[in-house]
């Protein structure tokens, strides 16, 4: 059953590389887009206060060792008082957060750019020049329901999905640093985004209640003996 | 603060342009991205290129961020006049910019203009709550006035928002200590000590306040951070090391008959390793030296 399947010409001149081209050129048209259209973003004083606090109980987790325990438990309360702690937060504002998020008009611009870009012709076009395995028949084959066919052969909307991944790299190249596809960072970003401060609010209030505090200065004071000691001799 | 490396880098720059061997370019891009302060050099140096068309073109769109930095430069070395053309060339270039505006707020302040300056500072602040380089401005406003206790009001607004900003935080301990409140200044310093772990000279800024404040619990805490700077510092820091010896004696002092148990060791150890650094770099203090750590001991 591995017979070679005979690959019209066309197809590759007219949907491989032109896919591929088309796609580089969307993304540099949308990172030029993005750049006139971005406002320089105009945080919330709010906003700014939160992520600056999840900083400080950040800082004050990871070094609390360095403080005595007087200094450590006055921030403890400071940060996690139920009634009017900094990283308490009462729950009417975690929903607010979400429903700004969908408000924001660029990103549901971005959304139906991408559903645009993702109607593309479904067929088998092209061979990978190297065997591989049935594994990875899921990969490259989204959409072609044959199991007869080898697994080289690629189908486009694959095709299409290893260019976005793929090109990545090739945007960083042309585009400098900050754009690499910036696409698919945006989506783990939305996941995350509308709950993020009130969540990363409450985790750090949760680290910080657990923190047993271990004062370190005592070992400091016999080190410092020690560096002396290797001093003097 | 500057690595060892970027330091070596700097100074050879240094040296090579003061030797007039080229150069001037990058040195003062290596002074710029450091943010290290040497104003007589940048504008020594800047305004030659800046004053010369055909140098001034060949670095394109750079050269108005060497316009910037030769103007606040000039305005630190008291060259208002050069300061002042630089900021009229980016006015002329960037009219409605909020960086320019800033920077002349900054030439009002230079000019000593503390009211129109504060003032420009507070527009400006209208369009932009949250910048913060505007905030800390109008806070060396009211320092530069003499006002400490200002300077500390505002400074605690601004950290009340950004809190994670320990520049700010070394600034406001300092004011406190400039202003004898120890316990305001403790805090800020653990502040420090958390952002900043391993940074020696907060352990010896804190363990400072810590002696100041005195107080038997105080100066066992003091020791401790003296000893963690020493241990940082692989016992190079002589404060630290008469820090130790200093603590030693007052809790002596004030613990006088009672638990003697006490590691004297460590005080001993640093009182040596004075007397070593002192033979070793200033022989002639040695004297000095030994008569005050006799007191220590006896005390």
């Amino acid at each position: 059953m591995a017979e070679d399947l005979v690959l019209d010409t066309a197809i590759r001149d007219w949907v491989l590389i032109p896919l591929s081209v088309v796609m580089v050129l969307i993304g540099i048209l949308r990172y030029f887009v993005s750049k006139l259209m971005n406002s320089p973003p105009s945080p919330d004083s709010k906003i700014v206060k939160e992520g600056q606090v999840v900083i400080r109980a950040r800082n004050l987790k990871q070094a609390a060792n360095f403080i005595p325990a007087k200094a450590f438990r006055t921030r403890r309360v400071y940060f996690c008082n139920e009634e009017n702690g900094l990283l308490h937060v009462p729950k009417g504002q975690a929903q607010n957060a979400q429903a700004q998020m969908f408000s924001d008009p660029n990103m549901a611009m971005d959304m139906m750019k991408k559903n645009l870009s993702m109607i593309i012709p479904q067929g088998c076009f092209t061979k990978i020049p190297f065997p591989l395995t049935q594994r990875f028949r899921g990969m490259l084959q989204n959409g072609i329901d044959l199991s007869t066919v080898d697994v080289s052969y690629v189908s486009s909307r694959s095709w299409y999905f290893l260019n976005l991944f793929g090109l990545r790299g090739l945007f960083s190249l042309i585009l400098g640093e900050e754009n690499a596809m910036d696409d698919t960072q945006k989506m783990m970003q939305m996941g995350g985004f509308g709950m993020d401060p009130s969540r990363s609010l409450g985790a750090e209030k949760d680290n910080l209640d657990i923190l047993q505090h271990n004062w370190a200065l005592n070992k400091f004071e016999q080190r410092a003996e020690a560096v002396l000691r290797k001093l003097v001799e | 603060m500057v690595c060892k490396a970027e330091q070596t880098e700097l100074n050879r720059l240094e040296s090579q342009v003061d030797n007039g061997g080229g150069g001037a370019w990058e040195y003062l891009n290596l002074i710029r991205k450091l943010k290290v302060r040497r104003s007589d050099d940048v504008v020594k140096y800047g305004s030659p290129i800046l004053n010369d068309p055909k140098k001034r073109s060949a670095l394109g769109d750079d050269e108005w961020t060497l316009y910037e930095q030769v103007a606040v430069a000039a305005m630190d070395c008291q060259r208002l006049d050069i300061a002042k053309d630089c900021v009229k060339a980016l006015q002329k270039k960037f009219p409605e910019s909020r960086r320019v505006g800033r920077l002349q707020a900054l030439l009002l302040e230079a000019k000593g203009l503390w009211e129109e300056a504060d003032k420009a500072y507070s527009n400006l602040l209208e369009d932009n709550p949250l910048d913060q380089v505007i905030h800390k401005r109008r806070v060396a406003i009211a320092k530069a006035q003499g006002d400490n206790l200002k300077a500390i009001e505002s400074l605690n607004k601004y950290l009340e928002i950004f809190m994670a900003d320990h520049d700010a935080w070394r600034e406001l301990a300092e004011n406190y200590v400039s202003l004898q409140m120890y316990k305001q200044a403790a805090f800020c310093y653990e502040e420090l000590l958390l952002s900043q772990p391993t940074v020696p000279l907060h352990h010896l800024a804190y363990g400072d306040v810590l002696y100041t404040l005195g107080g038997l619990e105080n100066l066992q805490t003091a020791k401790k951070y003296y000893a963690s700077t020493i241990d940082l510092t692989k016992g190079t820091n002589t404060r630290a090391l008469y820090g130790i010896c200093l603590c030693a004696s007052a809790i002596n002092q004030l613990s006088k008959g009672r638990n003697k148990d006490d590691k004297d060791e460590l005080h001993s150890l640093a009182a040596t390793v004075l007397e070593n650094e002192y033979k070793r770099t200033a022989p002639k203090k040695l004297a000095l030296l030994s008569a005050s750590l006799k007191s220590f001991k006896l005390a």
